[in-house]
């Protein structure tokens, strides 16, 4: 199936559900007025949907839109991938999100054009209540062959690998770079779809926890705070580093919390598989070796 | 001939930045792809110069620093500190856009009876050397929409302007601080006349600027007739898809809205400011805990309306240049010209 065949099937579903009210509105994507960059946009009337878009650059993360409140009225609809679906069982599990209020359209996705696509093992939404197509495992672009996932630079951690290639002093000087090019305009952050926080540490400065002072000190505080905070609930979509205005590759940290995780455990570990898995910083067991007390 | 138009060619620009630093601390833009940033030139990095790109940052950091130490208190003796003053500064390569950024941020921070004493003394000592766009650097540009232009000289002490075959720039030194850049590259030997005949305009050898890409239609009564827009449905539409970052704020040549705190540092009690966004939830909220601006509509409302609006009501000129930074850089598709173009059909 060609993406205009999905575009068009999309459009189709999103005009029936909006016609027939199952839902009061669709999240989906627009183009804008420049080729190759799609917006979030939300539908309302079943004649708007030819708004709505499916192409190789329909790349922003839907789910981040379904944590805001206004969603506590009605039934939304959603265009969901793997990502968006990861996100939506993260948020899911942070009570951040009723399951009852969401109609979640699946989309199969066949891989966009962004590298943090690349290594994406989730093309086919974990949970929905419809599939509008099936996943095409012959399709080009997106996902890792197990060939790819072993070449260097282009696994399931290929920014977090770069990084873990260089030396010690070299490593110190790659985070002082981005930390001083941080501008520190909280993209990262509120792109992020595991960042639910009804009032974030830095909004609250008066508390001390953050200096608002924009330099590569204070802005280390934030990413090293960011990168455990979220690091064990990140889904690995990349949308912190797709809307970061100073490309800096912070994409990286997380991934590295997540592959210190796989190590230490011995296991796998990926966030949003489900609604119901504990993340590993934030859970306890009462069997714990607790060697270090 | 125009005394104050000269020729100087493209492969002495590093003599150019060099001849300035005995006199200057020296910007210019400099470093690959997304490090293109107004950098300190010195004798050994001057060559670095970019000529086809522009910033993502804009130069307003030289006049407006992210963050500045306004004073700083010891503890135990309770003696005040000042910082020092940085002394006669030329950024080389600011586009047209930028330069009447600048334009605008003197309004704010100048004019009405309120001079903001660390603004003023940068300004003074800030001598601007504008490169007009002989290509247009991004996709979003649309400065020509909004009263300026790819070769606009508001705000320029220099404006630089390509030649024909790209070999050369014509300058124009258009203010004092642009003569005294001139007798400086003059002394070095890089001015040339231009052949031009000012007397018939013949043969001027600067190229006509390009159109930028985006090209808008701005309404004349723009700013009344959005600002009486205030409870239109649209700003929910508008921002429906922000994410409430503060991207476009801090990429913008115009915004300029700061935050002032205290910090102890070492023995050392230091009151400083730094940028703030009003698009932050923590911008607006009173100090009992009320927010006049509770969610993203009403903060974007008021981004627009300040560039669109009440700043054309105070000062009798819209705040946005048109740069189309915040328009390429905003992670949700957020358009300022779409807005403005909105604005005029009201």
């Amino acid at each position: 199936m060609t993406n205009g065949q999905k575009q068009q099937l999309i459009r189709d579903r999103a005009a029936a559900l909006l016609a027939d009210g199952a839902v009061s509105c669709i999240v989906g994507w627009r183009q804008t007025r420049f080729a190759g960059k799609t917006a979030v946009c939300f539908v309302r009337a079943p004649e708007d949907a030819t708004l709505l878009v499916w192409n190789e650059y329909t790349i922003p993360l839907t789910a981040k839109y379904l944590a805001d409140e206004r969603w506590t009225g009605g039934k939304a609809g959603i265009l969901a991938r793997g990502c968006d679906s990861k996100a939506i069982n993260r948020l899911l599990r942070d009570n951040q999100l009723e399951r009852e209020k969401l109609y979640i359209v699946g989309l199969p996705c066949e891989g966009k054009a962004d590298e943090r696509c690349r290594p994406c093992r989730q093309k086919t939404p974990l949970v929905y209540d419809e599939l509008l197509w099936e996943e095409d495992s012959a399709a080009d672009g997106g996902g890792t062959s197990a060939a790819d996932a072993d070449a260097p630079g282009r696994g399931r951690f290929f920014r977090a690998d770069e990084v873990s290639a260089l030396g010690i002093d070299a490593r110190y000087d790659y985070w002082e770079d981005v930390y001083a090019r941080c501008i520190r305009c909280y993209a990262c952050r509120n792109a992020c779809p595991v960042c639910s926080c009804r009032e974030c540490y830095v909004d609250m400065h008066r508390a001390g926890f953050q200096s608002k002072r924009q330099n590569a000190a204070d802005n280390r505080v934030f990413g090293v705070t960011r990168a455990f905070h979220v690091g064990d609930r990140c889904i690995e979509c990349g949308e912190c580093e797709r809307v970061c205005p100073m490309g800096l590759p912070i994409l990286g940290q997380t991934q590295k919390v997540i592959q210190t995780a796989e190590a230490l455990a011995g296991a796998p570990y990926e966030a949003g598989l489900n609604a119901e898995d504990e993340n590993f910083l934030g859970k306890f067991d009462l069997d714990d070796k607790d060697a270090f007390m | 001939m125009d005394k104050n138009t000269k020729l100087i060619q493209k492969t002495a620009l590093p003599d150019a930045l060099a001849a300035l630093l005995p006199d200057y601390r020296v910007f210019a833009p400099a470093g690959e792809n997304e490090r293109l940033a107004f950098t300190r030139i010195d004798a050994q990095n001057a060559f670095a110069l970019c000529l086809s790109g522009t910033p993502l940052m804009p130069p307003k950091e030289l006049l407006f620093p992210r963050s500045e130490t306004l004073y700083g208190t010891d503890i135990k003796t309770g003696d005040v500190s000042l910082p020092q003053t940085a002394g006669p500064t030329a950024v080389f390569g600011v586009r047209p856009c930028d330069a009447h950024g600048i334009a605008n941020l003197d309004c704010a921070f100048l004019e009405k009876g309120y001079v903001d004493s660390a603004y003023a003394a940068r300004r003074e000592a800030l001598t601007l050397i504008v490169l007009a766009c002989a290509q247009i650097p991004y996709e979003t540009c649309f400065c020509d929409s909004m009263g300026g232009g790819p070769a606009g000289s508001e705000g320029a002490d220099v404006l630089l302007t390509e030649t024909e075959d790209g070999s050369a720039l014509v300058a124009a030194f258009l203010t004092g601080k642009g003569r005294a850049v001139k007798a400086l590259w003059a002394a070095a030997g890089l001015l040339s006349d231009t052949g031009a005949d000012a007397t018939t305009k013949s043969a001027n050898p600067a190229k006509a600027p390009p159109p930028c890409n985006l090209r808008i239609s701005k309404d004349k009564g723009l700013a009344a007739k959005i600002a009486a827009a205030f409870d239109d449905p649209m700003w929910a539409r508008f921002s429906e898809a922000c994410l409430g970052c503060g991207t476009c704020s801090f990429v913008c040549p115009t915004c300029y809205c700061f935050d002032l705190d205290s910090e102890n540092r070492g023995g050392t009690a230091e009151e400083f400011r730094c940028w703030d966004c009003c698009m932050f939830s923590d911008y607006s909220r009173m100090a009992g805990g009320h927010n006049p601006r509770p969610t993203k509509k009403e903060r974007l409302r008021n981004r627009y309306l300040h560039k669109l609006a009440y700043f054309d009501e105070r000062y009798g000129r819209t705040l946005c240049v048109g740069c189309g930074r915040c328009i390429g850089k905003c992670p949700a598709g957020l358009d300022i010209a779409a807005v403005i173009e909105w604005g005029g059909t009201l």
